[in-house]
């Protein structure tokens, strides 16, 4: 890099196998990072590590944390950030939200027609059994009207770059997606810490995302109400993302409440107050169907409001993301998701999907028997990664045991080819210096009545763990700040 | 010919401890529909707390109370009036279309429209082997082997109110071969959904013939679909078909649908409950 010493990237191992987000095949450096790489360049590991620790201790006294459930010492974690943001360039970016909002409103009208005609079903694309087997599909939604015509107001969109360096999506969350507040925290901290680098680049804003989303979530709101009160339901603060809840209320300029702060009156939901009860008609709730209504779901639930679903089902009150949404939020679903795109919009799907295999068809069976060591094995009914085989970790001898578990029951299983995620310099605390570490992308796509948006930015996800490709903040995950380009 | 009802719902609850924060929901209202009309309502509970009507996740009338003060002890007491119509059970035509109404079932847009009373359920799970206790007779009207279903059922459980509770499952019920009339119901609808006849848990009220007084409990019984013909009520506690004696509150794919009574409460230490039903038939009309 001709004068300029480069010392914090100077012991980055590149691996040539791997997409690196910042480095062109050849080794040279993308067009976009450039610059930040030239001011990058001008400090030294030393300055960074001073940087990143005050970054840190920033996130903590805003109180920016999550905690691990499942851990005796229940500790308050930071979100691990640092400071090298990524960059995604306007023209990657226009497919990526168009591909978004396509998704959201395939979905959307998905949902209302499995509540309503179910004319994808009797078309013969979606079996009927893959509904109606689904836990998340709610009998109590069948022919209800959800107000507005929107089921999920909110949609979390996982996207990868594959060693193709195409997108891939790998799972529509659009129960109660979180992590949009990460995104705005790691924006503001960046520029605590560095904003001159922010002069060089023409970045869109993060911060629009509460404005929009009460904006669009009014567009739903009950009939014949006027000007509509919004609250935002959380479990608690012992939630993992109880940080988010909060933010969300604050910047809304809404009221952050409790099951237990809520009552229903005549099917109508109040909320209490020191003035007396103050009637709400629409509610961002956080808290999962099953708990949302003791009456009517799970009666052992602490976290809901007795009666609200009888209020939601008379039209009173508006819930977002709709009772039900979860149906079409699974892994099953995800492998129609092209035919469901061109079903309903009659368009090709913008976002590619990651390719399944039944194996319930003949030929497809064919194919995964012979090429098991490419491929990821999958049951269809389990979730959070249990029964999984990755083809190319198992053993000769794993592999003729998936071969015949998946020859008597074909029904049972999908397969998809390995996909490898991108990687980007990321900064390692332990080693002080900049390591390859794969990343994703969530993006918060919020959907309304003749009006969408698409937070230009999102939640980028790293591995800590070298050569992991899980980014869950629960299994040690960081995020990086992402900024979108201006034109 | 019409018949008029008055039905009698009491419960009352003890509690050691002083209850706060409680929400009840009842759902003993019978259903308006062609066959029951109401003459009037009327329901009292022991705090004189406020009452709301309401109705649940499928559109059945509810009552909902959440008393405001503290308490140990609380009574409810409903009263329902109505007119029932007479039902003659077979008034529907028993043509022999029988391998129309067999390809009826299976095809998909049938499967669809009824698919919440076909699919399994958690009170209506059988195992592999159970799956095989009564097989249609495909030679029979549908109608017919729903008959033989109802008389296998009433004569493959023994009556027995002490053997199970809410939280019995159907392949113990099975194997103990003992159970009440939910216990019946659900069996019945089980085997019926596995021969592919949508069938659904119905709760409501059964008066025990003219001039029968005492306590009983509320009652269920299943309605099974035949195709072209409707839906039909058997009721395998006591192998007869639903007639003018039961009135209807509820449906449902099965129990946790139809439950008469939730409770949300916050307490600790013992509770006792107490419920009865009485169903009075007046002089005809």
């Amino acid at each position: 890099m001709g004068t300029v010493e480069n010392q914090i990237f100077s012991s980055y191992e590149r691996n040539p196998d791997l997409y690196d987000e910042i480095y062109k095949k050849h080794g040279e450096i993308k067009k976009v990072y450039k610059k930040l790489f030239e001011l990058y360049g001008e400090h030294s590991i030393e300055d960074y590590v001073n940087l990143n620790t005050k970054a840190k201790s920033s996130f903590f006294n805003q109180g920016i944390t999550f905690q691990v459930y499942g851990k005796k010492e229940t500790q308050e974690k930071i979100f691990p950030f640092d400071l090298f943001p990524r960059i995604i360039a306007p023209d990657e970016w226009e497919v990526i939200e168009k591909g978004a909002i396509q998704r959201s409103k395939a979905l959307n009208l998905f949902l209302w027609d499995i509540y309503h005609d179910k004319n994808i079903i009797k078309d013969g694309i979606v079996p009927l059994d893959l509904i109606i087997s689904s836990d998340n599909y709610l009998d109590q939604m069948v022919g209800f009207d959800p107000p507005g015509g929107i089921y999920n107001h909110i949609s979390g969109t996982d996207i990868i770059k594959h060693n193709d360096g195409k997108y891939y999506v790998l799972e529509d969350n659009i129960r109660c997606p979180s992590g949009v507040s990460y995104v705005i925290s790691n924006r503001t901290a960046l520029k605590r810490a560095l904003f001159g680098v922010f002069n060089h680049y023409q970045t869109y804003s993060v911060t629009n995302y509460a404005e929009n989303l009460l904006d669009i979530l009014e567009t739903t709101k009950p009939k014949g109400i006027d000007i509509p009160i919004t609250v935002v339901l959380t479990p608690g603060m012992y939630n993992s993302a109880f940080y988010e809840h909060s933010y969300l209320a604050k910047t809304m300029g809404v009221e952050l409440v409790e099951g237990r702060d809520l009552v229903v009156e005549n099917d109508f939901v109040y909320m209490k107050t020191i003035k007396g009860l103050i009637k709400v008609d629409i509610i961002y709730r956080r808290v999962d169907d099953a708990f949302l209504d003791p009456l009517e779901f799970n009666p052992d639930s602490a976290l809901g409001v007795p009666g609200l679903f009888a209020a939601y089902i008379k039209g009173n009150v508006t819930l977002a993301n709709a009772p039900g949404t979860g149906v079409a939020d699974d892994k099953a679903v995800y492998t129609y998701m092209p035919q469901i795109i061109k079903y309903y919009l009659d368009e090709e799907p913008i976002l590619n999907n990651v390719h399944t295999y039944h194996c319930s068809r003949p030929d497809e069976l064919k194919y995964v028997l012979e090429h098991i060591n490419e491929l990821v094995i999958k049951p269809v009914d389990e979730a959070g990664g249990y029964g999984i085989s990755i083809g190319n970790r198992l053993t000769s001898e794993e592999i003729e045991i998936v071969k015949k578990q998946v020859s008597e029951s074909p029904r049972k299983y999908v397969a998809q080819p390995i996909m490898s995620l991108s990687v980007h310099p990321t900064y390692i605390e332990e080693s002080q210096s900049f390591e390859q570490r794969h990343v994703d992308l969530r993006t918060f796509t919020i959907l309304g009545q003749n009006k969408d948006f698409v937070l230009k930015g999102g939640l980028t996800r790293v591995a800590l763990k070298k050569g992991n490709l899980i980014v869950n903040s629960s299994q040690g995950g960081g995020s990086k700040d992402t900024w979108v380009l201006k034109n | 010919m019409f018949l008029e009802y008055t039905i009698v719902y009491k419960a009352e609850n003890n509690y050691a401890n002083w209850v706060k924060n409680a929400h009840w929901q009842f759902l003993i209202i019978p259903e308006q529909n062609e066959t029951q009309k109401f003459i009037s309502t009327d329901f009292k509970n022991s705090l004189n707390t406020k009452i709301e009507y309401s109705i649940n996740g499928y559109g059945f009338k509810t009552i909902r109370l959440h008393p405001k003060i503290e308490f140990k002890q609380i009574s409810f007491e409903a009263s329902f009036r109505l007119i029932k119509k007479d039902v003659n059970p077979f008034d529907f035509n028993l043509d022999n279309h029988t391998e129309n109404h067999y390809k009826k079932l299976i095809e998909l847009e049938f499967q669809i429209e009824f698919e919440r009373f076909l699919k399994k359920s958690n009170y209506t799970n059988l195992s592999d082997s159970q799956k095989r206790l009564f097989i249609f007779d495909k030679s029979l009207s549908i109608f017919d082997n729903l008959q033989n279903l109802n008389q296998w059922t009433f004569n493959y459980l023994f009556f027995n109110a002490e053997a199970t509770d809410v939280n019995t499952k159907l392949s113990e019920i099975i194997a103990m071969q003992k159970g009440v009339c939910q216990d019946f119901t659900h069996l019945f609808c089980a085997l019926a959904r596995q021969n592919g006849i949508p069938s659904r848990y119905v709760s409501g009220y059964l008066h025990q013939g003219n001039g029968f007084f005492g306590d009983s409990q509320m009652h269920a019984w299943a309605e099974a679909y035949i195709p072209e013909i409707g839906w039909i009520g058997f009721d395998p506690t006591n192998n007869i078909l639903v007639n003018s004696n039961h009135i209807k509150v509820s449906h449902g794919k099965d129990y946790s649908d139809c439950a008469p009574l939730k409770g949300i409460l916050n307490t600790l230490g013992a509770n006792k409950t107490k419920h009865s039903v009485q169903v009075l038939r007046q002089q005809q009309q």
